[in-house]
């Protein structure tokens, strides 16, 4: 116990006098928190409070146009403009503006759209009257007769327009609705004796169908998934397996500048001295998770962003955070004894993080990954991790749902411990 | 009555893996206690290979080993207790100081408390370093981390201390400590192996030395009778010269 007690003492004291070492583990996972957090949900509010560029050139000036031009204007969704650096939009100018960059969308609404609208449905409540069989036929062709262009920057992110473009489609489609109902109506009444009973404007009043998003998540307190709850338990993650390197280099040292020799030598266990290690660079790692989950509570909240919710489980959170601090210094004990130098271990720690963290949904989210990588995610321990954080801060779930997660965390922890064990011993029978 | 043999070595061989020679190719002697016994040879000649043995850091190919009566193979955490090391690299933790690398070191060979702390300040005293004990290694002249070095190497009193070129790259000043305190473990009773290059420093420190060179012992006895049975021999490093031959080792 006094013997592990000193390895302990020692590792602090060189942990403590690694400048450089303490910042690589304590600031720069609090730095990359904020960054990546503020980045992505700058992007987000950019979007959502400023709006997306939109240009719009309304060669209608009837109903359509306006109608669209005034929900525009007041959708938050985007920002509204008519003119190109002071000119009025034109469709030359909209399509060049937006192959430039300047505007992500372009929407041109064709002249006398409301037009061809409103003799398109006269046309099809004179033949539905009239009890014509082609009336169903006439309406298909009536959506198609009325062409709005959607001009895209192909610069823009697929996924991104997607949103987007669906939104203005489905905007654009109930106003044509809009339209082609008032017409239908008026066309109703001039054919309806009784003109005060013809339905007017009862398509504002009516919505059929409603729709409600809700989380699918057992807690009871209303965790909203956004940029703080996705990304501070991923970068923590991250963050907490980059231990490996100054853990791996630690080792290393130990094995350049001769201690190791010395060590090998006297009436301790190899085994002892990497407990020690393992001992500092575990509490090293909870110390790291529970400065990250403060600024995901505490500083987070004082640049404006939502503070992060931890949901149900403190048990829970405390066991997986366990569970992956000594998988992560498993790993980097590993690296430590496979690497010849430092350096070695500096380039293939930090590259095997990225790669596991790549793999594991840190940076791209596993469910979004095709098919095969998905499948080969499911092996990364980041991946684990990341997945039992998901179900405590996102889903609202308990210790029973992250106890698999955990296993297997522990699971590489040993494993990682057990090849470590091999390749020294092996080394040792030379 | 104590055996007076503490180290017996008998047709020790070691041959790397993959390596076509052996290193140490059945060498046996015996050391007995309180000697200082020097290894002497050139580069390669199989001395660091044979000390890393009786350290236990790798097992030989075949022969015996046997350490104060106990066997190498059988009973090396045993053995580990009563021995001690000074490797020739400085073997200290740079961004300590000299006392919190020594408690470290003692703390390994189960010192701990006053006795420990006794121990450390009594060394750092002797060995001029008390006033820098407090002082981060990285610091050091290479002449006063050679001293900490030893120190580790002897901080537990062991029975027998193995030394590595104790004294290379250090001025006469720190070499003159160094050997005197060395002296001084040995009047004590720790019995000492010794390698160096030094050739005048292992015939005057030296009780007893053994040329050894391609793995094999080349000549053994005390120095006055190596250079006295070696004809054209004033000294030892003229000996050593005859029977290495001058060509450069790698």
């Amino acid at each position: 116990m006094i013997k592990l007690l000193a390895t302990v003492k020692k590792e602090i004291l060189l942990l403590i006098r690694d400048k450089v070492g303490l910042s690589i583990l304590f600031l720069m996972p609090m730095v990359l928190i904020f960054v990546m957090t503020l980045i992505q949900d700058s992007a987000f509010k950019t979007m959502n409070e400023k709006g997306i560029p939109i240009v719009f050139v309304n060669n209608d000036n009837d109903s359509l146009g306006i109608l669209i031009e005034a929900g525009l204007r007041n959708n938050d969704l985007c920002t509204f403009h008519d003119s190109i650096d002071g000119k009025p939009a034109t469709v030359e100018l909209a399509l060049k503006a937006v192959g430039e960059g300047k505007f992500l969308v372009g929407i041109i609404i064709p002249k006398g759209a409301t037009e061809a609208i409103r003799k398109n449905v006269a046309e099809l409540v004179s033949e539905t009257m009239n009890g014509e069989d082609s009336a169903v036929q006439k309406l298909n062709q009536l959506q198609d007769s009325v062409e709005i262009t959607i001009m895209i920057d192909p610069v823009a992110k697929k996924s991104f327009l997607i949103s987007v473009t669906s939104s203005l489609r489905e905007f654009i489609s109930e106003v044509k609705t809009r339209i082609m109902f008032q017409t239908f109506s008026d066309q109703i009444a001039e054919v309806i004796p009784d003109k005060q009973n013809a339905p007017k404007n009862s398509y504002k009043k009516s919505q059929i169908i409603k729709y409600k998003e809700i989380y699918a998540s057992k807690s009871e307190d209303k965790i909203v998934p956004n940029a703080v709850q996705h990304n501070v338990p991923a970068w923590t993650i991250f963050a907490m397996f980059f231990i490996a390197i100054p853990l791996s280099g630690s080792i290393l040292k130990e094995k350049n500048e001769g201690s190791v020799f010395r060590l090998l030598t006297m009436p301790t266990p190899y085994l002892l001295l990497v407990n020690g290690k393992i001992i500092v660079y575990v509490m090293v790692c909870l110390i790291q998770f529970a400065l990250m989950l403060s600024v995901g509570q505490i500083f987070l909240p004082m640049f404006g962003l939502p503070a992060l919710v931890l949901g149900n489980s403190l048990a829970g959170i405390f066991i997986l955070a366990l569970a992956t601090s000594f998988a992560a210094t498993g790993y980097g004990v590993m690296v430590g004894t496979l690497a010849a130098t430092e350096h070695q271990a500096a380039i293939m720690g930090s590259l095997s993080i990225l790669l596991l963290s790549a793999l594991g949904g840190i940076w791209v989210p596993s469910y979004v990954m095709p098919e095969v990588m998905r499948n080969i995610s499911a092996w990364s321990p980041l991946n684990w991790s990341l997945e039992g954080f998901y179900k405590l801060f996102l889903r609202g779930g308990h210790v029973t749902d992250i106890l698999l997660d955990a296993f297997k965390l522990m699971a590489f922890f040993f494993a990682t411990m057990y090849i470590s064990y091999l390749y020294n011993r092996k080394k040792r029978t030379v | 009555m104590n055996d007076p043999v503490i180290i017996e070595i008998q047709n020790l061989t070691k041959t790397f893996k993959g390596a076509t020679e052996p290193a140490v190719d059945g060498i046996s002697f015996s050391i007995n206690r309180n000697e200082i016994f020097g290894l002497l040879g050139p580069n390669g000649a199989g001395k660091t290979t044979t000390i890393s043995i009786l350290c236990g850091l790798f097992p030989p190919t075949s022969g015996r080993v046997l350490i104060d009566g106990k066997d190498l193979h059988t009973e090396l955490s045993s053995i580990k207790n009563m021995i001690g090391i000074v490797p020739q690299d400085i073997a200290l933790y740079p961004t300590l100081s000299a006392r919190e690398n020594l408690a470290f070191y003692g703390s390994m060979y189960g010192l701990h408390g006053k006795d420990l702390k006794d121990k450390i300040e009594n060394w750092l005293q002797k060995l001029g370093l008390i006033d820098a004990a407090k002082r981060q290694v990285s610091t050091y002249s290479g002449g006063m981390k050679r001293r900490v070095n030893l120190i580790a190497g002897v901080l537990h009193d062991p029975k027998i201390l193995f030394l590595d070129e104790p004294t290379v790259g250090v001025d006469v000043q720190s070499r003159n400590v160094i050997i005197d305190h060395l002296k001084e473990i040995n009047a004590l009773g720790t019995t000492i192996i010794y390698t160096s290059h030094h050739m005048e420093e292992a015939e005057h420190f030296c009780t007893r030395v053994s040329i050894i060179d391609h793995g094999k012992i080349l000549i053994q006895g005390t120095p006055s009778e190596l250079i006295s049975n070696n004809a054209g021999s004033i000294n030892l490093e003229n000996v050593f010269l005859n029977l290495t031959n001058r060509k450069l080792r790698d």
